[in-house]
């Protein structure tokens, strides 16, 4: 039984409560967050209680801590919760600056705590699959991954304002994605952004809406993503991996698989609306993932030095977007 | 009754000789081909003559030339022909030198006759649907494409060598249909390009895995995926993301039989070989060229189309060596 303090009662951290008051194998004891009357409002029905950040991490009964707050607060409360010695799931990105992020690895490693990124499409039951069979050699070498990731709409102006720019904050699980599936690390980036949904995420954003980029590895292999805040029949999560004896596909998921035949045409559902519904499943297993690390005391599955590659990448994306050249990822 | 001298009697001419007989108004007239058997077979085959290339321009029931030869004779043909007054068919491509493509349009414009250029994926009736739907607006604006093109095996060394590399002819197929799909003209290449399939390919200097992205004036973007070796079939599929939507086409088995077994569901590969899986394509872009003669209509693929291709084609070469983005002349 490991026991939790969770940080964040926002959307984020709503679902992953209900994920944890699920199991019989962790506990939520408390809910910390800025705001106490959210913090309370959430954790009261759940059976936890409202508490501070001070208390949380003075309790020794907290085993482990899940951080689901705003960004900008991840790598702080993951190096206070390294500190006092606890277990740590941080949602991704630890922080939009490598130089938190590589404090943040600092610290967790000095306390020899674990700390486990949330990417979690890395959990998805039907990505999972076509990594386990890649790796076991179903279609060879790889030598292309294709990554089709739209979200459904846009969202606030405001939070791209302060979103870090698309690559950071949704590029992101595409570039962790890539690393995983390539199974090499990209050396070089070529992106090209443009605003073609609405002109006000130039103007009141400053930032881009839709992308194309490629990466390549030392050894040649390659991988495109195509990305856009808009698709307007649903979540669009695809993954196609290319191989010297065949290719592996995983298509997207729909609520039903109903299909009606009618006078002109067939028709069948959208994909999944948005990340919670197509990812439900996914962020159940990553924190069963994480649990069992912590209860068997072994590495996290996905520990800060991923989140590490991925911000390597996501800026020399944005290098590359600026500039309209390649640009090479740094190798350390 | 269009009669028709065709020139070039091997693969893809035969396909075109059949589909020609095919029609009910036009006619196979003469087989022109430096192989003589071969061309005394193909014509005896459909009922025509085997006659010389002088022959073949001098004769005024000629209405138009099918050139199907080897693509170094395309040029030098098609200026012949358009010095004949024919209107021509010209596979593709029409040269793997842009100088020789600009001479051979310098000739067609002069002489004024119609020259369509096979970029037979046009016609295809999935991609020609999908482009209809485009056009229709049933996706709105266009912002993404994406074009996979993986042929299921390397074509001999011997071919690559004289191919004009993989970018001239394979890519081209994609350069011809991003534009179409695009609706825009690309003005920016990126591509990458590595021999991954097979050494002996590099050691050729040519690449047999490429991943492009094109860009155009207002910011669309497609992205090509090719490969010299699918090992599940010739890999040909189109999606297009707009503002309203989605439009995609994937491949095609041979049959749409599914197998339900204890370790998964099995369908067919997709159709293997490039002449099954475009022969509709063939067809259809045959009647349309023969179709827009008749009613004196513009060529649906006309020579500029050709030549785009391969200005798109080698400003990808210059972006393989490069390591740049390119911009499109």
């Amino acid at each position: 039984m490991i026991t939790f303090a969770l940080f964040g009662a926002g959307r984020i951290g709503r679902m992953h409560a209900e994920n944890l008051v699920k199991r019989s194998d962790a506990k939520l004891l408390y809910v910390v967050d800025p705001k106490p009357e959210a913090a309370r409002a959430l954790a009261e029905p759940l059976g936890a209680r409202q508490a501070t950040e001070a208390q949380a991490f003075g309790d020794p009964a907290v085993q482990a801590v899940l951080i689901a707050s705003s960004t900008g607060s991840h790598a702080d409360l993951s190096i206070a919760a390294a500190n006092a010695g606890k277990a740590i799931f941080c949602e991704k990105p630890v922080d939009l600056t490598l130089a938190k992020v590589e404090a943040c690895i600092k610290a967790v490693k000095k306390a020899k705590v674990p700390m486990f990124v949330g990417f979690n499409r890395r959990f998805d039951p039907s990505f999972r699959a076509l990594k386990k069979r890649l790796d076991d050699g179903a279609i060879g070498k790889v030598e292309q991954v294709i990554i089709t990731n739209r979200d459904p709409g846009l969202p606030e102006m405001r939070f791209l304002a302060t979103s870090g720019g698309l690559f950071l904050d949704f590029t992101i699980h595409d570039f962790d994605m890539a690393r995983w599936l390539l199974g090499e690390e990209p050396v070089e980036v070529f992106a090209r952004g443009a605003v073609l949904v609405d002109p006000r995420v130039r103007t009141e954003g400053n930032d881009i809406d839709t992308a194309m980029l490629l990466l390549r590895t030392g050894s040649g292999r390659m991988c495109q993503i195509s990305n856009t805040r808009r698709a307007v029949y649903g979540y669009d999560q695809r993954i196609e991996v290319f191989g010297s004896k065949g290719m592996l596909r995983a298509g997207n998921l729909t609520p039903t698989t109903v299909e009606r035949s009618g006078g002109e045409s067939t028709c069948g559902d959208n994909p999944y609306p948005n990340f919670q519904t197509r990812y439900a499943a996914a962020y159940a297993a990553e924190l069963s993932s994480f649990i069992s690390s912590v209860e068997r005391r072994k590495p996290a599955e996905v520990p800060p030095e991923d989140s590490r590659r991925v911000l390597l990448l996501c800026e020399a994306a944005q290098r590359s977007a600026t500039t309209g050249k390649p640009v090479k990822v740094s190798k350390n | 009754m269009l009669e028709i001298a065709q020139f070039g009697a091997g693969r893809i001419g035969q396909i075109h000789a059949s589909n020609i007989a095919a029609l009910k108004d036009a006619r196979l007239r003469y087989v022109v081909d430096v192989n003589a058997d071969a061309a005394q077979k193909l014509a005896a085959r459909y009922g025509a003559k085997v006659v010389s290339e002088r022959e073949a321009f001098a004769d005024p029931e000629v209405g138009a030339v099918l050139i199907a030869s080897s693509t170094d004779t395309h040029a030098r043909l098609a200026i012949a022909a358009a010095r004949a007054g024919k209107p021509i068919f010209c596979e593709k491509p029409i040269d793997l030198s842009l100088k020789k493509v600009d001479d051979c349009l310098a000739e067609v414009n002069k002489a004024g006759v119609p020259m369509f250029v096979g970029f037979n994926r046009r016609f295809d009736p999935s991609f020609s649907a999908l482009k209809r739907r485009l056009d229709a607006g049933e996706v709105g604006a266009v912002e993404q494409v994406v074009i996979t093109s993986r042929d299921p095996a390397p074509p001999p060394l011997a071919y690559l060598k004289v191919s004009g590399g993989m970018f001239r002819d394979m890519t081209i197929h994609d350069f011809d249909m991003a534009r179409w799909l695009l609706g825009e003209e690309p003005v920016e290449v990126f591509a990458w390009g590595e021999a991954l399939v097979d050494r002996k390919i590099a050691k050729a200097g040519d690449i047999d895995s490429a991943m492009l992205i094109l860009r155009t004036a207002s910011d669309k973007m497609c992205h090509i995926n090719n490969s010299r070796r699918a090992v599940y079939g010739y890999d040909q599929r189109i999606e297009v993301f707009g503002a309203n939507g989605l439009l995609r086409a994937e491949n095609l088995g041979e049959t749409t039989v599914e197998q339900f077994t204890p370790r998964g569901t099995v369908s067919d590969r997709p159709l293997d070989f490039f002449l099954e899986r475009y022969a509709e394509a063939y067809r259809l872009e045959l009647s349309s060229f023969i179709s827009a003669l008749k009613t004196k209509s513009a060529m649906p693929v006309a020579a500029h189309d050709g030549r785009r291709a391969l200005v798109l084609a080698e400003a990808a070469i210059k972006s393989l060596k490069s390591g740049k983005a390119e911009p499109i002349a």
